[in-house]
């Protein structure tokens, strides 16, 4: 899986063993974290056969276990925290969550620790003190970051994947998505406790980020909307109608508390990207508008887009051409390619990570099956009361 | 072919004797996987819900407050209607068969009681408990709530279809009152066991003593009212019950 998100001044880019830290505005590159091909070896302990009651055992556990070491190692998410110390990535294959010091150093590994499943969604505390790991059946860990060998803690179970997770600034509440369309709002650190839902979508709900400066959250959604919600009260303040299903979200604040450009990766559209400004209206405190919007092509169809990130004015989007890791970046303002940045930066950033193959990932299986299993039943049920009236009828003549 | 002595309408499946559906019509396995997509219509929110096509008529601040989750065949949702006739109780099943029974139970029945209105206060979805009890319940809305002989899920793979499990849980806290009473009754031990262990560690249940649990008027319908408990009995099996309240 690819990532790639900008933490000013550094835009983050992570794919397969390899993340690369880079300068936009200088085109350098900071700094690069390249893991080895079996995790053990800095200290990853896998064990064989997990008891762990929460874990759902697969036949071949046992096997894969022993045969953990030949497992590929490929990097899902990757974070900041917020004071910049420390860098969090997840990883598939051999599953571990490694946590590195950023500064002074040169990305220094502080700890490796097993993860059960592979992570959906990462988020550290807004004290950096911590961090959150969601996997695919929907459980959400807490890892500590000061006790860097601390076992990780079982906060709250979804019943399917969770997307996206985040905290509150103030620590009190943690919000995470689902693909069973819900959006919770669990009280922290008494996780046993939920606080609210914010209920509407009609599909998985693929992100979520916060208005910061308010008590408001927008989510984006396989049913094709955006949404604005008081995470309080779970009132739903805002819906916007989106031309295709969302399967990711970035936010950037532009005047705090009151204007915020968020952006949404399309779900096989013919516009790869959606650039929103959302608007509090100035006599309200809740009311939100879209003041403008943009479409960004980027050249949808002809490549497989998985990520993007957003900088002051430009969006960096990731994705796979033949199979290798492809790097384009387009203005924000017209969606159109950004002449800013050297096509020869581009590819030499990219030529890093040519030794791995960049295949894409299959979003379908991301909507519900929505089978119907009753109408056949009521069917025939009803053919059954019409013969049975039938032979009412026959036997009265 | 028994003709019916009754006129109008009928359902071929009922019996001629009592005017109520017969179950043989209506069979289902008993297991589930709860985590599949099962249901293909369920409402996004609590107030998109339309109740009054349920309970035809309920009050205008009317609210459910009973739920028997995994009602079955729904002997125990009518023995709770007509234990408690000014309150509405819902019966939650996942088996589309299973509950359809129940709906036609339940009309039926009103049909048979027209004139004292009786059996007007309870109803039947084929839901998934497990996933959309927030899409209809609002926050602290239910005052009980049943787990009948639920599904044991025996293999270990399986302990996350439990229908109580930890994570689960937070969820019935979220749309039970502070006060309100989870009732669980099972043949199996293990299960037992199970479900005393999880929500003796969530923080927010306490265990109703023996004395509290035995002075409660539910607490002898349990054991008989539902189809699964009158099947124990007769197979003289064990009862165990583990009554909790929400802090």
């Amino acid at each position: 899986m690819t990532t790639i998100f900008y933490a000013e001044p550094e835009l983050v880019l992570g794919h397969g063993r390899k993340v690369l830290f880079l300068n936009p505005n200088d085109l350098q590159i900071f700094k690069d974290i390249e893991l080895p091909a079996d995790l053990t070896t800095c200290g990853l302990k896998i064990a064989a056969g997990e008891t762990n009651e929460e874990q759902q055992q697969p036949v071949g556990s046992e096997k894969a276990a022993a045969a953990g070491t030949n497992l590929e190692v490929s990097i899902v998410n990757v974070s900041y925290s917020p004071d910049r110390q420390l860098i969090a990535l997840t990883t598939a294959g051999q599953k571990a969550l490694l946590l590195y010091k950023s500064r002074p150093e040169h990305a220094k590994l502080l700890s490796v620790r097993a993860l059960a499943r592979a992570s959906s969604s990462l988020a550290f505390a807004p004290d950096s003190s911590s961090v959150l790991v969601t996997d695919k059946t929907g459980d959400c860990y807490r890892y500590d970051c000061v006790e860097l060998e601390a076992p990780p803690q079982l906060l709250l179970g979804h019943l399917s994947i969770v997307y996206d997770i985040l905290w509150t600034p103030d620590q009190k509440y943690i919000i995470t998505c689902d693909r069973d369309d819900k959006i919770r709002v669990t009280n922290y650190p008494a996780t046993y406790d939920i606080h609210s839902y914010c209920l509407g979508h009609k599909e998985f709900v693929s992100g979520l980020a916060l208005l910061t400066g308010t008590e408001h959250l927008v989510s984006a959604s396989g049913d094709k909307t955006l949404r604005v919600w008081n995470y309080l009260s779970g009132k739903q303040l805002l819906q916007h109608e989106l031309p295709a299903p969302a399967v990711r979200l970035q936010l950037r604040q532009l005047l705090p508390a009151k204007r915020f450009q968020v952006a949404v990766l399309f779900y096989d559209h013919v516009e790869a990207l959606g650039l929103y400004e959302l608007a509090l209206d100035e006599q309200s405190n809740d009311a939100w508008t879209i003041a403008r919007q943009q479409l960004v092509r980027a050249e949808a169809g002809s490549w497989n887009i998985s990520c993007f990130a957003l900088t002051a004015d430009s969006i960096y989007v990731a994705g796979a051409l033949d199979e290798r890791l492809t790097l384009r970046v387009y203005n924000s303002s017209d969606g159109e390619q950004a002449k800013t940045v050297p096509t020869g930066w581009l590819d030499m950033v990219t030529e890093r990570f040519a030794d791995q193959t960049c295949v894409p990932e299959d979003l379908s299986v991301w909507f519900k099956k929505r089978y119907d299993n009753v109408s056949d039943y009521m069917e025939r049920k009803k053919r059954r009361i019409e013969d049975h009236q039938q032979q009412q009828q026959q036997q009265k003549s | 072919m028994v003709t019916n002595s009754q006129e109008g309408e009928t359902l071929p499946a009922t019996s001629s004797v009592t005017g109520l559906p017969q179950k043989r019509f209506y069979r289902q396995r008993a297991h589930s996987n709860p985590i599949a997509d099962h249901s293909f219509d369920y409402p996004a929110r609590p107030e998109d819900v339309d109740w009054r096509s349920l309970y035809p008529n309920i009050g205008s601040e009317q609210q459910v407050e009973f739920a028997d989750i995994g009602c079955g065949y729904g002997g125990f949702l009518v023995t709770l209607g007509e234990m408690f006739p000014d309150k509405l109780a819902i019966g939650m099943e996942i088996r589309v068969k299973v509950s359809d029974y129940v709906i036609d139970r339940i009309a039926a029945l009103r049909m048979k009681n027209a004139e004292t209105s009786a059996y007007q206060n309870i109803a039947c979805i084929r839901t998934n408990a497990m996933k959309y009890l927030p899409n209809y319940f609002q926050k602290s809305q239910l005052e009980k709530m049943f787990f009948l002989y639920p599904d044991p899920h025996f293999k270990r793979a399986k302990h996350k279809w439990r229908i109580i499990n930890q994570a689960l849980l937070s969820e019935y806290a979220y749309v039970l009152r502070s006060g309100g009473l989870v009732y669980t009754m099972t043949d199996v031990e293990d299960l037992h066991k199970w479900i005393v262990s999880h929500m003796t560690q969530h923080p927010l249940y306490e265990r109703l003593t023996d004395e509290e649990a035995n002075a409660d008027p539910i607490t002898p319908k349990l054991y008989q009212s539902s189809e699964e408990g009158a099947k124990v009995v007769r197979n003289k099996g064990d009862h165990f019950l583990a009554i909790f309240r929400r802090i």
